[in-house]
């Protein structure tokens, strides 16, 4: 490397001083400019994961907000290149420190989670989708299931219920995240654990749905028959009312 | 060629050719760049309609750190499949102490950190198997310097053998802030590698101070300097960048026109480089 190590010194106060606002001696400088470095990195930084997590802003209040900010910046080290990803390291960050629990916001790590799960499924990478006609039979056919969806296992209900009411409900959660065709727009489905399962285990073993039902009926200790039958059409049919499953596999 | 930086707030206003019509559009790839979606087809949709070029945010050629070869594959596939016509980063560094800092920091105007970016833009270059267009930055104090900002700039881009993207804005917010002679400024620069020009607005902030914002219209005194600068080079391609306040669609376009009108008076035949 051809730097000197004073020049890389001075380079990496600025940087410091920018991350953290805490005055460095830089020479050189004209008096009274340096600021508006820190100001406008902060800005970036800042209105980045406002916009990423309007919920946790509301839920915390502006003042607690910014503290979360502020501590992510000055030791997070942002390591993505891309900013629009930064709101990921901003939510790992907090989960690594159990920010949620020291600050009794037991909530954070999961709405932190779920709102960044929005923007990861808008904008994460095609997924190929399979093959499939527009008509069949949810009991007898392999369905085709949309693949660009994400389920997140949450401890608080933040996705259903108002953060002061989720807060008491400490439980298992499922939310199933998942980008329309056509339009990309998000949608979220609260899911059972049984529904989880079930929605899960068909996907892994792509067959028909008549052929794990008995399985499934183990699973929740219930009897396997028509009551059954009924529920999971009713089940996967809204699924496929919401495009969650495209159609049926045909061979 | 007069074209406009694609963000998401103007992007289906353009693409339907509403009121803004550039002939072609710049993007950031960091911002686009691993996108799926309905992001993706409005890239998609743009790339098939426009001539696209590329403006690098986070390259941080001006950083300590070791460059970041997994981004710069990304960043080589980026531009190879969008089928980009030139790409440019800027003078400056972003990245520090292993963190990203997002906005352009002021390299030390020392022969050091000159021989430094050199040896890192030749390096990026061979690797994109592609030019380099350099951006002069603005910057709003210097930091440590040894040497004068035209010194630094003609060094690297000499020796880096590399393009440069002329930002007419930042010499404009530069020579105010610093109290230079804009022109003279220009003069001095190896205006035959000039590839791309960049136009914008800013903001005064203080009495002796511009924030280079990209937010606001162009002043007349910046149309003024663009209109002597182009008139001593070659047809290249220019671009007006707007980062934010796009409420007003007709206000932008008639700075595109604007700009337009200008090139037309220096430049009588229409290139076709971009």
């Amino acid at each position: 490397m051809s730097l000197r190590e004073e020049t890389i010194q001075i380079q990496e106060l600025l940087g410091e001083y920018c991350r953290t606002g805490e005055e460095q001696e830089l020479p050189g400088v004209t008096p009274g400019r340096i600021q508006h470095y820190r100001r406008l990195v902060w800005n970036v930084v800042s209105d980045t994961l406002a916009t990423a997590f309007p919920i946790t802003v509301a839920a915390l209040g502006e003042d607690s907000w910014e503290l979360l900010v502020d501590d992510f910046f000055a030791a997070g080290l942002p390591q993505t290149p891309q900013v629009w990803k930064l709101p990921f390291e901003f939510y790992r960050f907090h989960a690594d420190r159990e920010t949620g629990k020291r600050i009794r916001k037991r909530f954070l790590d999961d709405l932190l989670l779920f709102e960044w799960m929005e923007i990861e499924v808008h904008t994460m990478t095609d997924r190929p989708y399979p093959e499939f006609v527009a008509e069949g039979d949810l009991l007898h056919d392999r369905l085709a299931f949309n693949p660009e969806h994400e389920i997140v296992q949450l401890e608080y209900p933040v996705h259903t219920h108002p953060v002061s009411q989720a807060t008491e409900m400490k439980g298992e959660y499922y939310a199933l995240l998942y980008r329309l065709p056509g339009s990309g727009n998000v949608q979220f489905l609260a899911l059972s654990v049984l529904n989880t399962y079930i929605f899960t285990r068909l996907q892994e073993a792509d067959v028909p749905l008549n052929e794990i039902k008995g399985e499934f009926a183990r699973v929740a200790g219930i009897e396997s028959g028509r009551y059954l039958d009924d529920a999971l059409k009713k089940f996967f049919g809204d699924l496929l009312d919401r495009k969650l499953i495209l159609g049926f596999k045909r061979e | 060629m007069v074209g406009l930086g694609l963000r998401r707030d103007i992007a289906e206003e353009i693409l339907e050719s509403r009121t803004l019509t550039p002939d072609f559009l710049e993007f950031a790839p960091e911002n686009w760049m691993g996108m799926g979606g309905a992001w993706k087809r409005v890239m998609e949709q743009a790339v098939e309609k426009y001539p696209i070029t590329c403006h690098g945010l986070s390259l941080s050629l001006g950083s300590p750190e070791e460059l970041d070869w997994e981004f710069i594959r990304e960043l080589k596939d980026f531009l190879d499949e969008n089928q980009v016509k030139i790409f440019s980063e800027h003078l400056s560094y972003t990245k520090s102490r292993n963190a990203h800092l997002y906005d352009l920091l002021p390299i030390p105007f020392r022969s050091d950190a000159a021989d430094h970016v050199v040896e890192r833009i030749r390096k990026v270059q061979d690797y994109l198997e592609r030019p380099l267009a350099i951006e002069n930055v603005s910057y709003y104090t210097p930091v440590a310097a040894e040497m004068s900002e035209i010194e630094f700039v003609n060094q690297i881009v000499e020796r880096a053998d590399c393009r440069m993207l002329l930002d007419v804005n930042n010499v404009y917010v530069n020579a105010f802030n610093h109290q230079y002679d804009a022109k003279e400024f220009i003069s001095q620069l190896p205006l035959h590698r000039v590839e791309y020009i960049h136009m914008a607005g800013h903001e005064q902030v203080e009495p002796d101070l511009i924030i280079d914002t990209h937010g606001q219209p162009i002043i007349d005194p910046v149309y003024e300097l663009f209109d002597w600068t182009i008139g001593q080079m070659d047809p290249v391609p220019v671009l007006l960048e707007r980062d934010y306040n796009f409420e007003d669609t007709d206000q932008i376009q008639s700075e595109l026109v604007q700009i337009k009108g200008i090139m037309k008076k220096h430049w009588k035949v229409e290139h076709e480089s971009a």
